[in-house]
């Protein structure tokens, strides 16, 4: 038996109960600040401000600060969550098909993701320069778009030197951007339909000749 | 006489406040080159060399300031980039038009963020950022005219759309600062993708 570092008997039972009760409860606060965060961008195209958040998560602003220590840390928390959600739900499809089909597939998921994500991506790159932390996610986050592309394509780009294939994944990272689907949705009035063709039809432009089959 | 006289003063003095109208304009664009934050009124007059109340004497508030500086932006941008080798082959069509673009991208990235992020929902500047979009969608559509041709009116409008969307400015930015690309290398990017993009050039 000996005293441990916080004061009590190490082979005293411990109270977790409580303690768990409190450590979820802080924890499903965090996530509900997240989710309001989020909902308020969607809802407005605008960083929301604290006052906000915690009108729609439920809780007082000191709520929110006890939690992150800043709206910066919290832009930070929200892109983690959203970077884990796209994740989750970003299924790579029809990784064998033919070449088409994988750049329909691609496309189609790409265009989803953008849908879901333009007005969050917009609030997570405004004024990220101050924040080394929020670059860091937007190199993340266009490096698992990138691996992706790699990934859907990879008979096409195992075809051709190391040089070419950097060279097409720029273009085709430029062409895949968020903003770049935004324009045609909100600039030039495609519908999903017609933005996804426009794509489809430029990445079969700007990558190489599929291998012929085993 | 009175008119004859007085003339030469009151276009002194014109002449002067233009000046000052300009330096105050270039004053509010060197500041948005050194930090993409829309600068205060207090520091473009400190930077210019003049009050704050001469500043507001040729501007009625800020708003109509960057309006002001984003058209002269415009201008001076549009008479560095003249047309080139519109009846070059292919080849040097294209590669004109991406040392143009290439260059407009080096030299007006700051301000184009700026006017992007700060646009703060003004219709005024909003028409710009369409103006400037709208301008490079004619130059692509002048340059590669030939080829654009030999597609219907929708393909030709996709055509455009795609290579708009390679050559944006953020693209040159992700090429030169994310991928620390110099200035040939990014170049020679955008003119193998243009040539991959654009369709076969007719026979003339």
């Amino acid at each position: 038996m000996s005293d441990t570092p916080d004061g009590t008997l190490a082979d005293e039972p411990p109270p977790p109960a409580r303690v768990d009760g409190r450590r979820l409860r802080s924890e499903r606060t965090r996530q509900l600040i997240i989710e309001a965060y989020m909902a308020l961008v969607r809802e407005t195209g605008q960083m929301p401000t604290a006052v906000q958040i915690a009108e729609r998560a439920g809780y007082s602003v000191r709520s929110v600060f006890e939690r992150f220590p800043d709206l910066t840390a919290l832009r930070i928390a929200v892109t983690d969550h959203a970077i884990s959600e796209a994740r989750n739900t970003g299924v790579l499809r029809d990784l064998d098909a033919d070449r088409l089909t994988r750049i329909a597939s691609q496309v189609e998921q790409r265009g989803r993701g953008c849908e879901h994500w333009l007005p969050l991506w917009r609030v997570l790159t405004a004024d990220a320069v101050h924040s080394p932390e929020l670059q860091q996610r937007i190199r993340m986050i266009r490096q698992l778009i990138v691996m992706r592309m790699e990934m859907m394509f990879r008979p096409e780009l195992s075809s051709v030197s190391d040089d070419v294939r950097k060279k097409v994944m720029l273009a085709l990272e430029a062409l895949l951007d968020f903003e770049s689907w935004a324009r045609m949705r909100e600039l030039y009035g495609l519908s999903f339909e017609e933005a996804a063709a426009v794509w489809v039809k430029s990445i079969d432009r700007l990558l190489p000749p599929t291998p012929d089959g085993p | 006489m009175t008119g004859v006289v007085s003339a030469p003063g009151v276009d002194g003095r014109r002449q002067r406040s233009e000046r000052t109208r300009q330096l105050i304009i270039e004053a509010y664009l060197a500041l948005l080159r050194e930090d993409p934050h829309v600068p205060t009124s207090a520091r473009i007059a400190e930077r210019a060399g003049y009050s704050v109340r001469s500043v507001f004497e040729r501007f009625p508030d800020l708003l109509a300031l960057r309006i002001a500086a984003t058209d002269h932006a415009l201008a001076l941008a549009n008479a560095q980039a003249p047309l080139r080798d519109l009846d070059g082959d292919r080849a040097t069509r294209i590669r004109s038009q991406v040392q143009t673009r290439a260059q407009t991208c080096e030299t007006w990235l700051p301000l184009w963020r700026a006017l992007i992020a700060n646009h703060g929902g003004s219709p005024d500047l909003k028409d710009r950022i369409r103006m400037v979009r709208t301008a490079v969608m004619q130059r692509l559509e002048t340059m590669y005219r030939a080829e654009l041709s030999t597609l219907e009116e929708r393909e030709r409008r996709n055509m455009l759309i795609a290579l708009e969307a390679l050559t944006d400015f953020e693209t040159w930015a992700r090429m030169r600062e994310d991928h620390g690309l110099p200035v040939e290398q990014a170049r020679a990017i955008w003119i193998e993708a243009i040539d991959r993009l654009l369709p076969p050039t007719p026979v003339s």
